[in-house]
């Protein structure tokens, strides 16, 4: 019979598994992202390191290569920790920005129609609404980040044999554990500050805020105080600190002016935002908020 | 689909300070259920509790038989939602929308389409389901959430307020595909509405709360038998007359201003109470059958209810 002919009836057919639910959440928060062509185009865009890297590592393997571009590249080891750390960071700033556009509207719209309850009244808990938005940035940040630097990784093990690959496998394991750290801090902050103001643009610019202004507040109250503690506020700094103990980076490169905080401090100022971040959205995110508005 | 449809024990919930529903003992079962109230009873706090958005103080809900706090889950998965605010997606078109609700409801992507579209014909805006949700009238909108609580075919349905914000023609046309829902036998639906007529048209059972308290839970069907001997006098003067008519064996309540509602057992005759207005010289200057209607059902809630007055006026147009 034809749809328009049909008349109500109960569904009696297979269900999806339980656990699968949220992925409906990301696939659609992908979809809608994706509409986007300016996002698509700055997607690609953050793949550009990315291929940067993987020409840079055939270039240093490749003698014909050095040849060719007249290029002599010296003893050093080119291809090591640092290499690492720069396209981890440089990666970084690019999944901020994808994080800064993609973020903050994804539960703002939600919010601004009144559609939590209508997720929140299916089979669906809270936490897995929010796993299913936060896998949106988690996937996006993933194959920016962690991803092409295991493959750079890869390609670097491989072209260089000679048990490289295990001698270094600590730099994977840094590669990883760095980058959940970003993926987790950077869209937690966006998803709690969205869930705080309700209102995209105001969001945006919060999470910049949060970011850029409490640095310069950090730097104020080093100056005034004449302590180095400030530096717990700029949480961009932290990470590096964090990232910079993770791939064995000596610590006076990645912090200025020689005021050191310890990487215990580093870590116990993100694990503090994170936590934060998750009360906020504990208390915020609730479907009868929409009934009482 | 036999069997209580919901069920209260002892449910007792608070918010903040304040006890919301207050120890709500009772059964529903009626084909379509509906739920009056004035504002602040706890009607939208009951829906919520239902739907599991807010943990019972004390007490159980059971939804078909199955508590809700042990098998939220798999109830919501049997349970279509239609809310009384605009919710939407709002750049979405209406036909991916109710799929993606589909979706989340555990249909598979395939059937999900196919119910969306289904339901988009069966709410009449077949042709208007690849329009984005933003673009929508009021009238439309409440159709698409009427969709988007079908289309995964719920066991049960909570509407609140379907009618709010629609002309006559739209209200009537809500209210025909609420009936054509409920007629399939296939589902059981839930009405919580400010307006007395919907609730009427469509539902065989009623709950009413007041001050987050059962005022009433009664089969308007059975209702409506029990009272077909239901008299309304309008008299000059009720002194005495009214202590009489109960000494005949009549029930009796006065409204006021000479006006009386009487329900005459099967063995009294009318011309028994001319006959006592008569002796009395009081005289009856109107007097009508009718039919028990919610109304009278309602003002009987509100005014047994804690043994209050009646507080809630309600208006000609059946809005309270």
């Amino acid at each position: 019979m034809a749809v328009y002919k049909r008349s109500y009836k109960a569904y009696s057919g297979l269900q999806t598994p339980g656990w699968s639910r949220f992925t409906v959440l990301t696939r659609y928060g992908l979809e809608r992202l994706f509409d986007s062509r300016i996002f698509t185009a700055y997607t690609v865009f953050c793949f550009l390191p990315f291929l940067g890297g993987l020409l840079f590592i055939y270039f240093v393997h490749s003698s014909s290569a050095q040849t060719l571009l007249n290029i002599r590249f010296g003893r050093e080891p080119l291809i090591n920790n640092q290499f690492f750390f720069r396209f981890l960071s440089m990666e970084a700033w690019l999944g901020f920005l994808l994080t800064a556009w993609a973020g903050p509207g994804m539960i703002s719209k939600d919010f601004a129609n009144h559609s939590i309850q209508l997720y929140l009244s299916r089979p669906l808990s809270r936490t897995e609404y929010l796993a299913g938005k936060i896998s949106v940035l988690a996937t996006l940040l993933s194959f920016t980040t962690w991803i092409p630097a295991v493959v750079l990784f890869g390609v670097q093990a491989e072209m260089q044999g000679q048990g490289w690959g295990w001698e270094n496998l600590w730099i994977a394991g840094a590669i990883i554990l760095a980058s959940i750290l970003w993926i987790a801090f950077i869209s937690l902050l966006s998803m709690a500050l969205t869930v705080w103001v309700k209102w995209r643009i105001a969001a945006t610019a919060l999470f910049f805020g949060v970011l850029f202004f409490m640095a310069g507040f950090g730097f104020a109250v080093n100056a005034v105080l004449r302590t180095k503690w400030g530096w717990l506020l700029n949480l961009p700094h932290m990470i590096f600190v964090v990232w910079g103990s993770l791939f064995r980076i000596p610590l006076w490169t990645v912090q200025f002016r020689g005021e050191i905080v310890p990487v215990w401090s580093a870590w116990a100022s993100l694990l503090t935002v994170c936590g934060f971040c998750l009360w906020l959205l504990n208390s915020r995110l609730k479907a009868r908020e929409v009934e009482r508005a | 689909m036999n069997g209580p449809v919901i069920e209260l024990d002892n449910l007792q919930i608070k918010l903040g300070p304040r006890i919301i529903l207050d120890r709500l003992n009772g059964s529903l079962s009626g084909r379509c259920i509906g739920l009056l109230g004035p504002n602040g009873s706890g009607k939208s706090t009951l829906l919520n509790t239902l739907l599991g958005f807010y943990r019972p103080l004390a007490g159980r809900v059971r939804i078909f038989g199955n508590d809700i706090q042990e098998n939220l889950r798999e109830l919501r998965s049997q349970i279509g939602y239609m809310p009384e605010s605009d919710a939407f997606i709002a750049d979405m078109s209406g036909v991916h929308f109710v799929r993606y609700m589909a979706e989340l409801s555990g249909l598979p992507k395939s059937e999900a389409m196919e119910r969306a579209h289904e339901a988009f014909f069966h709410v009449g805006l077949g042709e208007a389901r690849y329009r984005k949700l933003g673009t929508y009238s009021l009238g439309m909108k409440q159709l698409a959430k009427l969709a988007q609580a079908i289309a995964h075919g719920p066991r049960l349905l909570l509407l609140d307020e379907p009618t709010n914000g629609l002309d006559p023609e739209a209200r009537q046309r809500m209210l025909q595909l609420v009936r054509d829902i409920r007629d399939t036998g296939e589902v059981r639906v839930l009405i919580s509405s400010h307006l007395l007529h919907d609730i009427e048209e469509c539902c065989d059972e009623v709950i009413i709360l007041k001050d987050g308290k059962i005022a009433a839970l009664c089969n308007l069907e059975e209702e409506r038998k029990a009272n077909l001997k239901f008299l309304e006098l309008e008299v000059n003067n009720e002194n005495g007359f009214l202590e009489s008519i109960r000494g005949l064996g009549c029930e009796c309540a006065s409204f006021g201003a000479g006006r009386l509602k009487i329900v005459l057992p099967d063995n009294i005759e009318v011309r028994q109470l001319y006959r006592l207005a008569s002796e009395q010289s009081v005289q009856i200057r109107r007097m009508n059958y009718r039919r028990d209607s919610l109304e009278d059902i309602f003002l009987k809630a509100m005014m047994n209810g804690n043994g209050a007055s009646v507080e809630t006026k309600v208006m000609s147009n059946g809005r309270l």
